[in-house]
């Protein structure tokens, strides 16, 4: 039945495709084409296809990957791709070919298009939770369409079909795929109707001869050869990547199998282990069927769907929960009170994920936790905040949260969470649960929210213990522990300044939409009350923040859960096909917060949701409220298709302006960096640039990307290697100089200096834009575009292109002056300034980091970002308890060493692997210096820069947030 | 209501196997009897399924550390946190309590095996006799606990405080010399409770037996006796047989002490060799003790903008420290903290800077069973992939700054009124002064 409906869907989404392609063809940008782009089927059908995912309480996390795999590994490597083009999907094509062969075959074999994977993904969980069924009659309708229209197969080899063109060579191979028969547990699916094991654990469609109507009834219990007609996305078999439609599974763990014996086989797995298949296959040795091959490489060749989106999904939890099983971690809700005539056991643990050997052993000692909780209070006059444990080698700390009468425990490594740090990391996750589900009673004392707690703990747990394997699939770089946890505990958003004009249409864009007054939602329309009021909104464009019209705590409450669920590296990856996401929320500041609000004016109670909907690179987040101005909520309502379409409206018409935005992420940065590499001495530093300069996928994307950007390649390229020895001088010097005031660099000419070419490149750069007619408003063609669907009415603040480029050259101007760092070189290597109320941070954008590139560089960001957690501890400790993220506690007691202002660390590096006996390795020394002010606005401060310069930090700070405003 | 006063520290001994409690210190009010049981039941239950509690952190900087010692001794440390007003290091972030409680519990536990010797706290037969034994601790375990002595820093350096006396060649000879007479290959002269000369082997003992010595000729020296013949174990060197340590009172703030095994004894020692060696140098130890608590004889100028110094010698595991009772205060500028509190910011700057920067090395000392139980003071030190040389820290009070090099740490504190570029200046000319006159 499953299996049904999901051809019906099937088809009709791959005929839609094929119009898509059609219609990109043509290239042009107007709203329709746009949205039947960013999505496959949705400008057709009548409901959105995000509809059915809608669960029994409202929430809704859509999650769609884009169809461009490939498309999105290119354009990562490609530094200024736009939209991306038409994309043709040979799985649909081939199909349609053999639908047409083959049309009165009944087969059930799949396709494996990237977003049908999801939609598969999606009937399978709709399989596993059949109560979530939405009303029998479409279904009855759809089963009715999938009887009619003809089902499509992408079989590579159909027995008789090609044997003219295709000689076959039957070939054996052995693969050995991973299985796990406790994923099973979950799944309630009858085994029957389906293949079985075959089909569930394995992930290997067969279909019996006699059900495909080819082979006499009355031979149906003969043994039949196991062919494989079809892959279940997601399954072992498929990912291992080896097994094709058509091959013939032969033995499995050389046990000989046929449909007689298979199940029987199956069953005998105890539990997960890694098992070998043996196959015949078919060579193809042909060259005229190749397209044929083409599309089955195709298919193997995209990369697999990182772990990351596999667990926003909600598949595959046990299998990455099982690759952690061995660390200890636990988080429990206990219940402090004690109910004397309680007979049943382990009755105070409200909730505790997750269950593993190493977290029994913790669960195992909870009289500890409640013990200490309960007791030292009295003792030292304070509530318990963390404990440290030894479980054999494995040094963990255990964080406490009390509320009312029961009390949170999360346990964590050490090696992941220094002790330091480890409660902005609880903070954070208490503070983001109290924003999705009100409080920490109401989320973990309601049965039915333990598979979502689940969902979410394994995420926070993922996230810290193993992030690299979440990504791998995936292209984003290596993740850097410290800097994660140092970045997301700020309180703060990643922010991306835009140059002015692009700013003022993205505001005006979001200002459009948060006024509610399109057509169908204004309250004349209908003579309704309207459903909602938006509050205001954020836009993050590729895990940046370019726009936000939410008070500061807000915008904190929503980018904690966007962080938690990752949704901020996943947009930036270029793979979300659309992303909906839809639920009731309570913020944190709008729920406890009232004394702060002016005398005479109440909050309105009323209740809150969250409305995420991204697009490509683009995300919004709305928040609504219902009650107040707005009719009230009744019961749990879902998202309100209106309201989801407007706010799609508004994303496919910023992408518009993405060509401005990419510019902006392409320009050189500013304020200019420089890479540790470059300061470590000649022998090294010129071997590395060379090999940049030939391999670096960096550079090659540098010289497509724009003629400024090759232009300041080439000279970077070649001064630094000229002068570098110059400055291994100068550098090995540094160690025996010891006063600071005299630095190094001065003594060198300014105009020899290799590191403030990126200066001079962005200066070239700018020149040639302000003289090109129309800068960036030409080359991105963005504002004629943008004009024409939204702007109806000029806007009076439209000064026109005079005072455009007046305002261009003024900001170029004070781009070029961006130089943080005095003295004659550039010695910046990073920086982080954080705007404490605003609540946003800068930092150099990923891409300018990746520019870089280096070996040093990397190591010398890590080593910053594990610094920042000190001396950010340091500042948080003298801080009154107010301006903390975790605000739920009082801090009482100041710090021994009182409050400081600033604190900074000065490091060596030395290059790895140094070879030569005779000479000592080069050294390179650098600052990490955290500055905190207070006056005129509280900011806080992070540099990183090469010690050959005394630096006033307060200065810098200065210089970078001029001109910062939201 | 909270049970220890605000910034005070108590100090829990109790068996291990049994839990009978053995001595409370510190603190004038003791913790009810259900407290420490409750403190000691937790750590037993965990052990018990295999997990060991180490130390626990309350909201306003109270702490709590146990540890057991060779399976038989169990000490927990408890410090209320609050603010302590002038007390001592109250009141410091977490992890610094942290790292002086650990301290603090390996100090008291070698102190008792100082006096009692290992074989007897490792192996309890009659609880009652060593409750009884005990008490003979409790003079140095105190000194430990109060910290009273201003000015030293060696329990939380592990570095033995030094004194670099004007003519130190002298001194050396005479020590030497001395202690060769009192068949001893071990002496060392002691002038205001640091060490002025030693001989070589002294300082061949581990750093943190040389640190207890010193602690325990501080504790005998205020008794007032003019000598005493004090029977020691060596934690390291020989925890199960004991030495002599005969102490010798030279002049008021003087005492000289020899390790030596049955001969000779006191009385020959004080009445012969006494006289014979350390009359003819009165003159010199009056020049020696005049140095006081500034550490460093007069041929070292030191720069006037430093107001306390912490210098340490990463290999011979000597420190010299002082703080500087200013004289020409600029008017208009914030006043200068107090000499207590100098003493106390200094403190707290080392064991920041050693918590998350510099490393400790204490490779001699530590058995990696023990590293084991207090790695979480040193987990954040290892996860830097570049190595730390300098830090410096400005507050309110006054800017910090540290300095490490292959040979040497050295900590300082200076006033506000020095602008921070040139703080790396001041550092770097103080180390390579007081280098260059004293060999330090």
């Amino acid at each position: 039945m499953a299996a049904r409906h999901y051809t019906t869907e099937r088809t009709v989404s791959s005929g839609q495709t094929e119009e898509d392609g059609a219609e990109q063809d043509s290239n042009d940008s107007d709203r329709e084409s746009a949205s039947s782009f960013s999505s496959s089927d949705y400008s057709d059908d009548l409901e959105p296809e995000w509809l059915d995912d809608i669960q029994k309480n409202g929430e809704l996390f859509y999650l769609e990957l884009s169809e461009g795999e490939e498309e999105a590994a290119l354009a990562q490597a490609a530094a200024n791709q736009g939209v991306s083009t038409n994309h043709v999907r040979f799985s649909e094509k081939e199909a349609e070919i053999i639908t047409e062969q083959n049309k009165k075959q009944r087969c059930g074999s799949r396709a494996k298009g990237e977003p049908t994977l999801k939609r598969l993904a999606r009937i399978l969980r709709r399989k596993r939770r059949p109560s979530q069924r939405r009303g029998g009659g479409k279904d009855g309708g759809k089963d009715n369409s999938a009887l009619s229209s003809p089902p499509t197969s992408i079989l590579k080899n159909q027995p008789g079909q090609r044997q003219g063109v295709t000689i076959q060579q039957q070939q054996l191979k052995e693969v050995c795929v991973y299985l796990n028969p406790k994923r099973l547990g979950g799944s309630s699916t009858p085994l029957s109707d389906s293949g079985g094991l075959l089909e569930v654990l394995l992930g290997v469609v067969h279909r019996p001869s006699w059900s495909r109507g080819q082979v006499d009834p009355a031979v149906v219990r003969q043994e039949e050869r196991l062919t494989v007609h079809g892959l279940i996305p997601n399954s072992p078999a498929i990912k291992c990547g080896q097994i094709l439609i058509g091959d013939v599974l032969v033995a499995v763990d050389d046990v000989d199998v046929t449909s007689e014996n298979i199940e029987r086989v199956l069953s005998c797995i105890p539990g997960p282990t890694q098992v070998k298949l043996t196959l015949e296959t078919v060579a193809l040795v042909d060259g005229s069927s190749a397209s044929d091959t083409s599309s089955v490489r195709k298919t193997k060749a995209s990369p697999p769907v990182s772990q990351l989106v596999r667990l926003l999904w909600g598949e595959d939890t046990a299998e990455l929960q099982m690759s952690i099983g061995h660390i200890p971690h636990i988080v429990m809700y206990l219940s402090l009170k004690l109910d004397s005539a309680s007979p049943q056991e382990e009755e105070e643990i409200l909730y505790q994920y997750p269950v593993s050997e190493a977290s029994s052993q913790l669960k195992g000692v909870r009289g500890i936790f409640l013990t200490l909780c309960d007791m030292l209070e009295n003792v030292t006059g304070g509530r318990i905040i963390s404990s440290s444990l030894l479980l054999g080698k494995h040094l963990v700390h255990v964080s406490y949260w009390k509320e009312s009468n029961n009390l949170l425990v999360i346990g964590l490594p050490a090696e992941r969470v220094p002790l330091l740090y480890l409660q902005t990391v609880v903070g954070d996750v208490v503070r983001t649960l109290k924003v999705m589900y009100g409080s920490l009673d109401s989320a973990f004392c309601k049965v039915d929210h333990a598979p979502r707690l689940d969902h979410f703990f394994c995420l926070f747990f993922q996230q810290l213990i193993q992030p690299s394997r979440l990504r791998e699939g995936s292209l984003a770089p290596p993740t850097d522990v410290s800097g994660t946890l140092f970045l997301q505990g700020l309180p703060a958003v990643r922010w991306l300044t835009l140059p002015p004009e692009i700013k003022m249409e993205v505001d005006t864009v979001l200002s459009d939409f948060e006024s509610s007054d399109f057509g169908e939602m204004s309250e004349d329309f209908f003579g309704l009350r309207r459903l909602y009021v938006i509050l205001g909104s954020c836009l993050f464009y590729k895990s940046y923040l370019i726009a936000n019209h939410l008070p500061k705590e807000d915008l904190l409450d929503v980018c904690l859960y966007c962080q938690h669920y990752c949704l901020l590296p996943l947009a930036s990856e270029q793979r979300v096909g659309q992303l909906v996401i839809w639920r009731e929320v309570f913020p944190q500041q709008r729920a406890n917060g009232n004394s702060t609000a002016a005398p005479g004016y109440d909050q309105p109670q009323g209740r809150h949701f969250l409305l995420i909907v991204g697009l490509r690179h683009f995300m919004q987040c709305v928040l609504l409220e219902a009650g107040g101005c707005a009719s009230p909520a009744l019961g749990s309502p879902g998202p309100d298709c209106v309201y989801v379409d407007q706010v799609k409206a508004t994303l496919l018409q910023l992408e518009a302006l993405e060509a401005g935005i990419e510019e902006r992420l392409n320009a050189p940065p500013a304020p200019c960096l420089s890479c540790a590499d470059w300061f470590l001495p000649a022998a090294t530093a010129r071997d590395r640039l060379d090999s940049l300069a030939s391999s670096s996928p960096v550079f090659s994307k540098l010289v497509k990307g724009s003629s400024a950007g090759s232009r300041g390649r080439s000279l970077f390229g070649e001064k630094a290697r000229r002068s570098s020895p110059q400055r291994s001088l100068s550098d090995s010097g540094s160690e025996g100089q010891m006063d600071a005031g005299s630095g190094s660099g001065s003594s060198m000419a300014p105009g020899l200096s290799p590191h403030s070419t990126p200066d001079s490149a962005r200066k070239l750069g700018g020149r040639r834009d302000s003289l090109g007619s129309g800068g960036s408003d030409g080359s991105g063609g963005s504002g004629g575009l943008f004009k024409i669907p939204r702007m109806k009415h000029p806007n009076p603040f439209y000064l026109g292109t005079l005072k455009k480029t007046l305002t261009e050259r003024e900001t170029e101007e004070m781009y070029n002056t961006m130089k943080l760092t005095s003295g004659a070189e550039n010695t910046l290597f990073h920086y982080v300034l954080m705007e404490t109320v605003q609540g946003i941070f800068i930092a150099p954008t990923h891409r300018e980091v990746a520019q870089l590139s280096g070996s040093i560089h990397p190591q010398l960001i890590r080593n910053f970002h594990h610094c920042c957690l000190s001396i950010r501890a340091a500042f948080q400790q003298s801080l009154p308890a107010r301006g903390r993220r975790a605000a739920d506690r009082p801090q009482g007691g100041g710090w021994g060493l009182g409050p400081v202002k600033e604190h900074g660390v000065l490091f060596q590096c030395k290059p790895e692997n140094w070879t030569d006996q005779r000479k000592p390795a080069p050294t390179m020394t650098y600052w990490v210096i955290g500055r905190m002010l207070l006056e005129p606005v509280p900011q806080e401060f992070y540099v990183c820069f090469h010690d050959s310069v005394a630096e006033v930090p307060v200065e810098m700070a200065f210089r970078l947030s001029f001109g910062l405003a939201l | 209501m909270m049970m220890l006063q605000d910034g005070s520290t108590q100090l829990l001994c109790l068996t291990a196997s049994s839990g009978v409690p053995l001595f409370t210190r510190g603190a004038s009010k003791q913790l009810p009897f259900s407290v420490i049981g409750s403190l000691n039941g937790v750590h037993m239950f965990g052990g018990g399924q295999g997990v060991v509690l180490s130390c626990c952190e309350t909201e306003d900087g109270g702490k709590v550390v146990w540890r057991v010692f060779h399976d038989s001794v169990m000490l927990i440390a408890v410090a209320a946190g609050g603010q302590g007003g002038a007390g001592r290091s109250s009141s410091s972030s977490s992890k610094e309590v942290e790292a002086r409680l650990q301290r603090l519990l390996e100090n008291v536990w070698s102190c008792m095996v100082l006096v009692l010797g290992q074989d007897e706290l490792a192996n309890v037969r009659n609880v009652e006799r060593l409750k009884r034994d005990l008490r003979s601790c409790f003079g140095l375990i105190d000194q430990l606990l109060e910290d009273r002595h201003e000015g030293i820093l060696g329990n939380l350096t592990h570095c033995a405080d030094s004194l670099l006396p004007p003519n130190p060649a002298l001194l050396q000879d005479a020590v030497q010399g001395f202690a060769q007479a009192a068949d001893s290959e071990f002496g060392c002269l002691v002038v205001h409770g640091r060490i002025a000369a030693a001989t070589e082997k002294w300082w061949r003992l581990a750093p943190q037996e040389v640190v207890l010595l010193s602690a325990l000729m501080r504790f005998l020296s205020a008794s007032g006796s003019s000598s005493c013949d004090y029977p020691v174990f060596l934690p390291h060197g020989s925890p199960t047989v004991a030495h002599r340590l005969l102490r010798f009172h030279l002049l008021p703030g003087a005492d000289v002490c020899v390790l030596c095994g049955p001969t000779p004894s006191l009385h020959r020692a004080e009445s012969g060799l006494v006289v014979r060696f350390w009359t003819p140098l009165v003159e010199t130890l009056r020049d020696c003790l005049a140095v006081g608590e500034r550490c460093l004889p007069g041929s070292v100028s030191l720069r006037p903008d430093v107001l306390a110094l912490l210098l340490i010698n990463r290999e011979t595991r000597r420190s010299v420290s002082c703080v500087r009772t200013s004289t020409n205060h600029p008017p208009g500028h914030p006043p200068l903290p107090s000499k207590t509190r100098c003493w106390e910011l200094l403190k707290l700057f080392y064991i920041f800077s050693t918590t998350r920067y510099f490393t400790q090395e204490e490779t001699l000392c530590v058995s990696p069973e023990e590293r084991a139980q207090r790695g979480n003071t040193e987990d954040f030190v290892l996860g830097f992939s570049h190595q730390p040389l300098q830090c410096y820290l400005v507050s309110e009070e006054c800017k910090s700054y540290g300095l490490q090099t292959p040979q040497h740490q050295l900590f300082l504190l200076i006033p506000l009124s020095v602008p921070t570029f040139a703080l790396r200046t001041v550092a770097t000319q103080t180390l390579s002064d007081i280098v260059t006159a004293t060999g330090f």
